[in-house]
Order: structure tokens, then C-alpha cells, then sequence
């Protein structure tokens, strides 16, 4: 019973992790910028896609292909920013809603089309082997997928907290009109904002890639996990957003492991009721917004 | 006003006629699909044109009509009508309790808890199987049966029948909708949307006619779930799902939120759009994806707002 409750419990803490790494880049987008983002989990899976691209197809090693990847959905994010998301700034949230709808039924289909509907592997040229530590299997990809992840976003906290953009894009969030008065560039932050949370969204993709498939069928369920974390932890909270997801990961391998699967999706959306109804700023208020 | 009247009686007669005049099953097919799709498009503008408020949670009661109806008709040999009619309170019961929740919050917070009612309710269809049947749904869903005192008697073995039936259904839909935007409350709903300080200062409770508006939306998708399962006799945990939603959203924006001929006119032109997508096959949602930006970006307020600029339409509409 304790054995397998650990086990469920390591098993959790893994894919809290990834759920984490899912949820950064839209506590960027929806958590600071308020946007709606419902392609979120395309970007992911655009993420994981041209990682497999750049890899099977042109050859690149995996880590030059992860940056590559940032690089490119970093432009993609900004041009989707500066085109789709910049006009509708002051509209209704219906108008921004639907824009990111329609932008993931397109990128979702012409996905499918192009890299057709078989799951693909991005291969990382590790060993295969596992290794046990404990109860723990872990393989060469993960461990460097895992210091990947973690150096990415402490990156991005160091950018966020140290840099002057950092403190732009944290004056333009609590204050915009203040922001603009004092000289920040507004426009700029936010197409920015955008840039690095589709990036983060794709880095997640390559990085799962890796580990799991890269399907564009995940797309749907990586845009939910990734709302649901970002509530959990607190409207654009960094450390919020990390412990949202571990804590996520946890519950639903403890309750699919001890009463039933069928119900382990249901966790996430009870939570996100109860929680946008008794605490709205997030388990771990005291974040930036 | 009485131009207005003849406009409206003038398309009445049109839609009363269509049937006679297209006796092609499949183009019946398409039409009654574009009025259910309007009652969903008009019933969810309530709340999300005239409140102002994103609501991510309309294919839930689309559902709860749906499995209601079947599972009393086809598991508990309840009369089709009578199932049918109570589908719509049952649903309005679950927009209570659901409203009561939701509407306590606004702006992001209240799309993404409606998003959760919905996904929520979509899982429990899926995994409830004693009560819902699980993912394999109900196939056979029967179709109702009309006798009018042995005077007429509609089998609705013809489409045209059903066509009727959902007709008749958009227009009380329509009606309540215009008398409800025409009222005291219509209007305190809209003072609401365009300032919600302003509107508390002079007395108007915001969450009592936002809950109105969201029971009512409530009531007539739970109706066009019943009409759904019975027209199309297969009901699986689709119906929740929030393809259903997002459609439905599309046809408001594009004909134009909080206006009443916007939804119907959306309706149309979505219904019928993706069905000449066809032709470009596996394309086809590519192409509707950048229409749909194409159209939010450019004609953020629909096309009977467009109308209106240019005088061809009255402000009532």
C-alpha cells in the first residue's frame, strides 16, 4: 500500500513536471497579458513537431534543435502577437478568444495535414538504457530534457526579476497606463510577452518530444492542463505555476491509482471551480499580479 | 416599427414555405441544421452579447437536454414529448445552479470556470456508463410521433417535419429573446455590460438579470439538445463537447453579438460555409480557421452592426 502510494506519488511528481513546463508559457500570455489563448497547446505541439523536423529530417543534434525551435516559435509568437492579438487589444474578450480559436483549428488541421496522423518520435541520440534510482526509472533523455527545463526557467525568472526588460514588462502588467507614462515601450512588452510564452509553450513540446510522441492530438489537452495549472498556482506566478503543476501531477496519480482513471480528469476542473471560487489569486497568492 | 413588422412577417412566410418549395432531403437536412444552430447561437448571445460575459458552458446544457430526453424515453418508456418539453426545465435547473456559481465571477475568471462546468460535465458522460452508456452513447434514439386528433398525423418520417418543429422553436426562442432585450430587464442588462458601477449606483443587481439571461439561454439549448437527440437519433458525450460551444460562439460573432437577427444570420452563413468547405477536403478546416480570424479581425462586430451603419437594417433587429 505505502509502496505503491510512493510509487503513484514519483509517478506524479514527473508528469507535474511536465504539466509545469506546459503551463510557463501561458502564465506569460493569459497569466500577465490576459489573453485567452486557447492555441496554446499547438504551440506546444508546433514545438514538438519542428524539433522532430529539424532533427529526422535536416539532421540538426537535439540541442541545437531545441534552440532552434525556441528561435523560430519565439518569431512565430511575435508575428501571431503583432498580427492577431495586437488589433483586438482593447476589444472584447470574445473577439481575442475567438482569434485564438480560429488560429488553433488552423495551425491544428494544417498541422495534421502536413506531418500526416501517425505519432512521431524526436530522437536524441541517448542512450536508451534506463536508470533505476529507488523506485525512479529514468533514461539519459529525460535527465537532460529535465536540466533543460529547469535551466529555461530560471532564464526566464532571471529576465523577469534582474533585467530592465524584466521590470518593464512587470510595470506594464500592473499598470499599463502608468507604464506608458513613465516611457516604457507597452506595445513592445507585450508583443515580446507573447514571443517568449509561445517559445516556452514550444519548448515543452520539443522537450516531451523527446521523452513521449509528438502527436497533434495532444494539442487540446495540453491548452486545458495548461489553464488549470495556471489558475492553480495564481494569474502569473512563476513559482506558482511550477507548484501547480507538481501538485496536479500528484492528485491525479494518487486518486487514478487508488479509486478510479476514469475520473482522474475530473480533478483539475473541480479544483479550478473551487479554487477560482474560494481563492481566485491561486493556491500561492503573493505573486506578481 | 411596422416596416420592421412586414420584414418579419415577410421571412415567416418564407420559412413556413421552404420546405414546400425544396423537397431535397439533403437540403432540408442543411436547413434544419441552421436553425437548430440558431436557438444555440441566439439562446448563448443572451448571455454573451447582451450580458457581456464569455461563457464557455452552452454545450452543457445542449447535453443535459440531450442525454435527458434519451435516457427517459429510451430507458424509462417516457412519452418523446413529454421528454422532450422537460428537457428544457431540466436543463434551466442545471443553468441555476450552474449560473448561481459561475456569475459570482467575471472577465477570465468566469470563462475559465464555465470551461470547467463543461468539461466536467463532458467527463461524467464519458465515465457515468450505468447512467449515460459511457463513450458508445445511445444509437436508435426514436423520432417522435404527432396526432392531432386523428385530424392530422406527422410521423416525422419527412424532414419537413422536424424542419417545423425546430421552426417553431427558433421563433418562441426569438420572441422571448426580443421580449426580454426589450424590457426593463433587457435594458438593465445591457447598462450592466456598458458600465457595471454606474449601473449597481442606481439600484440594478447586476447578478440577478446576468442569472436571468444565462436560465433562459439555459432552457432553449436544453430544448435543441432534445430536438438534437431525436433528429439525429445518436447521442455520445460529444454533444458536451466544446466543438459545439466554440461553432456556436463563430456564428454570434459574425452575424454580430447583442443584436437578435445577428445569431440567425451567423447561423446560416457558418452552417452553410462549412458545408461548401467540403470541396476542399482535408484543407477544410484550415481554410475555416483563417476565415474565422479573418472575419473577428476585420468585422469585429458582425455583419448586422454592418447593416445598421449603412441604414439597411433597424436598431431593434
Amino acid at each position: 500500500m505505502l509502496e505503491a502510494g510512493l510509487q503513484f506519488f514519483v509517478n506524479g511528481l514527473v508528469t507535474g513536471c511536465f504539466y509545469a513546463l506546459i503551463a510557463l508559457g501561458l502564465t506569460l500570455i493569459f497569466g500577465m497579458m490576459g489573453v485567452v489563448n486557447f492555441a496554446h497547446g499547438e504551440f506546444f505541439v508546433l514545438g514538438g513537431v519542428f524539433a522532430y523536423v529539424f532533427v529526422a529530417l535536416m539532421g540538426v543534434p537535439f540541442w541545437l534543435a531545441v534552440i532552434l525551435v525556441v528561435v523560430v516559435m519565439a518569431a512565430m509568437g511575435a508575428l501571431f502577437d503583432v498580427l492577431l492579438v495586437r488589433p483586438l487589444r482593447s476589444h472584447h474578450i470574445l473577439s481575442t478568444a475567438l482569434v485564438t480559436i480560429g488560429l488553433s483549428i488552423f495551425l491544428l488541421n494544417t498541422t495534421l495535414v502536413l506531418f500526416g496522423p501517425s505519432p512521431r518520435s524526436v530522437e536524441t541520440g541517448f542512450a536508451k538504457a534506463p536508470i533505476l534510482i529507488g523506485p525512479v526509472v529514468l533514461t539519459e533523455a529525460r535527465v537532460f530534457a529535465m536540466i533543460l527545463a529547469i535551466t529555461a526557467i530560471l532564464l526566464l525568472h532571471l529576465l523577469i526579476q534582474k533585467t530592465k526588460l524584466g521590470r518593464a514588462m512587470r510595470a506594464t502588467f500592473q499598470n499599463r497606463d502608468a507604464a506608458a507614462l513613465v516611457g516604457v515601450n507597452i506595445e513592445f512588452v507585450y508583443t515580446f510577452t507573447f514571443a517568449i510564452g509561445t517559445a516556452m509553450a514550444a519548448l515543452a513540446g520539443a522537450l516531451l518530444g523527446a521523452i513521449f510522441v509528438v502527436h497533434p492530438s495532444t494539442a487540446e489537452v495540453a491548452t486545458l492542463k495548461a489553464f488549470v495549472v495556471v489558475i492553480l498556482g495564481g494569474m502569473g506566478s512563476f513559482p506558482g505555476a511550477i507548484a501547480g503543476g507538481l501538485i496536479l501531477g500528484i492528485i491525479e496519480s494518487l486518486w487514478g491509482g487508488f479509486f478510479s482513471s476514469g475520473y482522474q480528469d475530473v480533478i483539475g476542473f473541480v479544483l479550478v471551480i473551487l479554487i477560482l471560487l474560494f481563492k481566485p489569486t491561486g493556491l500561492f497568492s503573493g505573486s506578481t499580479r | 416599427m411596422t416596416r420592421n413588422a412586414a420584414a418579419v412577417l415577410v421571412v415567416a412566410a418564407l420559412a413556413l414555405a421552404l420546405p414546400l418549395l425544396i423537397r431535397d432531403p439533403f437540403l432540408t437536412h442543411i436547413m434544419i441544421v441552421v436553425l437548430l444552430y440558431a436557438v444555440l447561437a441566439s439562446s448563448l448571445n443572451l448571455i454573451v452579447g447582451y450580458i457581456g460575459q464569455l461563457s464557455l458552458a452552452h454545450a452543457a446544457f445542449l447535453g443535459i437536454g440531450a442525454y435527458w430526453s434519451t435516457i427517459l424515453t429510451i430507458d424509462y418508456g417516457w412519452n418523446i414529448w413529454v421528454a422532450m418539453a422537460t428537457a428544457g426545465i431540466a436543463a434551466a435547473i442545471a443553468g441555476v445552479v450552474i449560473g448561481t456559481i459561475t456569475l459570482r465571477l467575471e472577465g477570465h475568471y468566469f470563462v475559465l470556470i464555465t470551461l470547467a462546468f463543461a468539461e466536467v460535465l463532458r467527463l461524467v458522460a464519458l465515465n457515468w456508463v450505468e447512467v449515460t452508456r459511457g463513450p458508445l452513447g445511445f444509437p436508435n434514439v426514436p423520432a417522435p410521433a404527432l396526432n392531432l386528433f386523428g385530424v392530422a398525423r406527422f410521423d416525422f418520417h419527412d424532414k419537413a417535419h422536424f424542419y417545423y418543429l425546430i421552426l417553431a422553436l427558433l421563433a418562441v426562442n426569438l420572441y422571448v429573446t426580443y421580449r426580454f432585450v426589450h424590457s426593463n430587464m433587457g435594458r438593465a442588462a445591457v447598462a450592466i455590460r456598458e458600465n457595471r458601477q454606474l449601473a449597481q449606483s442606481v439600484g440594478i443587481n447586476p447578478f440577478r438579470y446576468a442569472l436571468l439571461a444565462f436560465v433562459i439561454g439555459a432552457f432553449f439549448a436544453g430544448l435543441s439538445g432534445a430536438f438534437y437527440a431525436h433528429y439525429i437519433t445518436y447521442v455520445g458525450p460529444e454533444v458536451f463537447g466544446f466543438a459545439f460551444t466554440v461553432t456556436m460562439l463563430i456564428m454570434i460573432i459574425v452575424g454580430g453579438k447583442a443584436t437578435i437577427a445577428g445569431p440567425v444570420i451567423g447561423a446560416a452563413i457558418i452552417a452553410v460555409l462549412l458545408e461548401e468547405l467540403r470541396f476542399a477536403k482535408e484543407i477544410r478546416l484550415s481554410i475555416f480557421g483563417i476565415l474565422l480570424v479573418l472575419s473577428v479581425l476585420f468585422f469585429p462586430n458582425g455583419l448586422v452592426r454592418i447593416a445598421q451603419m449603412f441604414g439597411l437594417a433597424k436598431r431593434e433587429l
